[in-house]
């Protein structure tokens, strides 16, 4: 599938501002915020609302018709992508009412409904993102048990590691937070080598010979409909090399996922906290944006069959 | 709204019959659709780049061309792939605005392109790749079975019928009710084993394709290896079969 970039920002984006929301909303439930906190919490709503913002933004520059882009909050019976809609504009008001509850009230029973609201919320957002992909049964590497949990827990990962930035920034150390974006971040690690060892021991949805009506033969693509790219070619016939395709796995993981580990245990020591956590967040971003294009890059349809394509 | 409708007892399910076994490949329905669908009612199908070196556009229509053995015998089986108006239309529930819909007097699957902000969820939700982008209208196209010839009664009835069905000159295609086990289409789908093209899926296509008679005439033995071998002999013997074979 064509990784759009549009669609990398979106999805990565928003896990880095729903995911600090969540642990905003965590903390809160759990009555764990520090008491200097609510410059760090009326801090953390706004960064992630910017984050969480600028994905969504993202997405509308993915429509073709953005001037329609309010009819898509409407079929939210039936549409994982109208839910995500929905759930990503309800969540701005709890967001805003938790951060104000605390102002307010400190830790409070309302903040910590309201926190308890905050997690759930963001949590249920990037859950919907992710049943997009894994609701598409014509792309196996999408359509499994892998995609909702992992994109919850690249969400969490990458809100841990902003927590912690943010915290160091705000506060000189990453505190508590260190440690959760580390063990977060060996998740997600673990997670995403799962994720590629189950997609690559895949078989394929269909054979070219069951997709065209003669399912005892063997078959093979003679002639195609046209001779330029046409859409559907464009859209889901992209294809990457294996060879590149193992080098940005690599990366990746790398990148992604063992360096914020490491960055992060340096700055629980503390190390350097203020640049290994920047750093960690840098190489987070880098990392997921890599990660997310394998995600799209890697996928294949099953319509790209019809062209004698393998999927 | 794109939840799928309740079925009414009665309700038609208009769809196509496609024979695998006598489509000649010829392109005709896909030339015709195009002909019909980009005038009237549904507007242009565009074009890009038309006399260019790339030339691409929307069709609802593409017949591919495979070569199958079975049983020692091969044959070209010519594959017409448009929308097959599933039942279990993906398409239909996952658009986010209502502008996907399935019918529900007839189960054709439209696209409202008033309401379509050209998400392209619902082209990778068909596992056919049936629906395309308009990219000069920004909005998803697809076949729409004709519905303002097949529905028309100012034309005479024997024109009420898709635009590809009805320029076939192999009689491929045929159109018909598929809910009602009387009709022309749901024979010859029971007579000749009418299959459901991906039918693991589980979209349950209302389209269905007839299965390419068995072949009988085995294919030609392969040619035996040259009997050249390696080195400057066999090079100079090469060249010389080149030569003499043209």
């Amino acid at each position: 599938m064509r990784p759009a970039a549009s669609i990398l920002l979106l999805t990565t984006a928003t896990g880095f501002g729903f995911g600090l929301l969540a642990w905003l909303g965590a903390y809160a439930a759990l009555g764990l915020l520090p008491p200097e906190a609510p410059v760090l919490l009326a801090a953390g709503i706004t960064v992630s609302l910017i984050f969480a913002s600028l994905g969504l933004a993202a997405s509308v520059f993915h429509l073709e018709r953005k001037e329609r882009a309010w009819r898509a909050f409407t079929q939210w019976r039936s549409s994982w992508l109208s839910r995500e809609g929905v759930a990503a504009v309800l969540i701005y008001p709890v967001a805003i009412a938790f951060g104000v509850c605390f102002w307010r009230d400190g830790q409070s029973l309302c903040t910590r409904l309201l926190g308890a609201a905050t997690l759930i919320g963001s949590l249920g957002t990037v859950y919907c993102t992710a049943m997009i992909y894994a609701s598409l049964k014509p792309i196996r590497q999408w359509h499994n048990a892998h995609t909702a949990p992992d994109y919850l827990l690249y969400a969490l990962f990458s809100g841990a590691v902003l927590f912690a930035a943010l915290r160091t920034v705000l506060l000189g150390a990453p505190g508590p937070m260190a440690s959760v974006a580390a063990v977060m971040a060996a998740a997600a690690f673990a997670a995403k080598r799962a994720y590629w060892r189950h997609i690559d021991g895949q078989a394929p949805l269909a054979t070219l010979a069951a997709a065209i009506g003669t399912p005892n033969a063997t078959a093979k693509a003679l002639d195609a409909p046209h001779f330029s790219e046409n859409f559907i070619l464009r859209q889901m016939g992209f294809a990457i090399a294996r060879r590149h395709a193992a080098r940005l796995r690599h990366l990746a993981l790398g990148v992604g996922f063992a360096l914020p580990l490491l960055l992060e245990v340096l700055a629980g020591v503390p190390i350097a906290p203020l640049t290994t956590t920047l750093l960690a967040l840098a190489c987070a971003a880098l990392g997921l944006l890599i990660e997310r294009w394998l995600f799209f890059g890697e996928a294949t349809h099953v319509a790209a069959l019809y062209y004698g394509r393998p999927v | 709204m794109t939840m799928l409708p309740e079925r009414a007892p009665g309700a038609k399910k208009l769809g196509l019959v496609i024979d695998l076994d006598t489509c000649v490949g010829c392109h005709a329905c896909a030339v015709n659709c195009k002909e019909w669908n980009t005038g009237g009612e549904a507007g242009i199908l565009p074009d890009y780049d038309k006399y260019g070196p790339q030339p691409d556009g929307v069709w609802f229509n593409r017949i591919h061309s495979y070569e199958t053995e079975e049983g020692g015998c091969s044959r070209t089986v010519n594959v017409p792939r448009s929308c097959l108006h599933c039942e279990d239309a993906l398409c239909v529930t996952v658009c986010p605005t209502g502008a996907s819909y399935k019918r529900v007097e007839d189960g054709i699957v439209l696209v409202d392109t008033d309401k379509c902000i050209g998400c392209q969820l619902c082209a990778w939700a068909c596992p056919y790749g049936a629906r395309e982008l308009d990219e000069k209208a920004g909005v998803m196209r697809k076949c729409t079975l004709c519905i303002d010839r097949i529905h028309d009664e100012n034309l005479p009835p024997a024109e009420r019928e898709p635009a590809c069905v009805a320029t076939c000159p192999s009689r491929a295609r045929h159109f018909g009710d598929l809910a009602d086990p009387e009709s022309e289409v749901s024979k010859l789908v029971k007579a000749r084993g009418g299959l459901d093209l991906l039918s693991d899926l589980g979209y349950r296509p209302t389209n269905k394709y007839l299965p390419p008679r068995r072949a009988t005439v085995p294919s030609a033995p392969a040619p035996p290896p040259s009997p050249a071998g390696k080195g400057l002999g066999a090079a100079l013997l090469k060249l010389l079969d080149k030569a003499l074979s043209r």
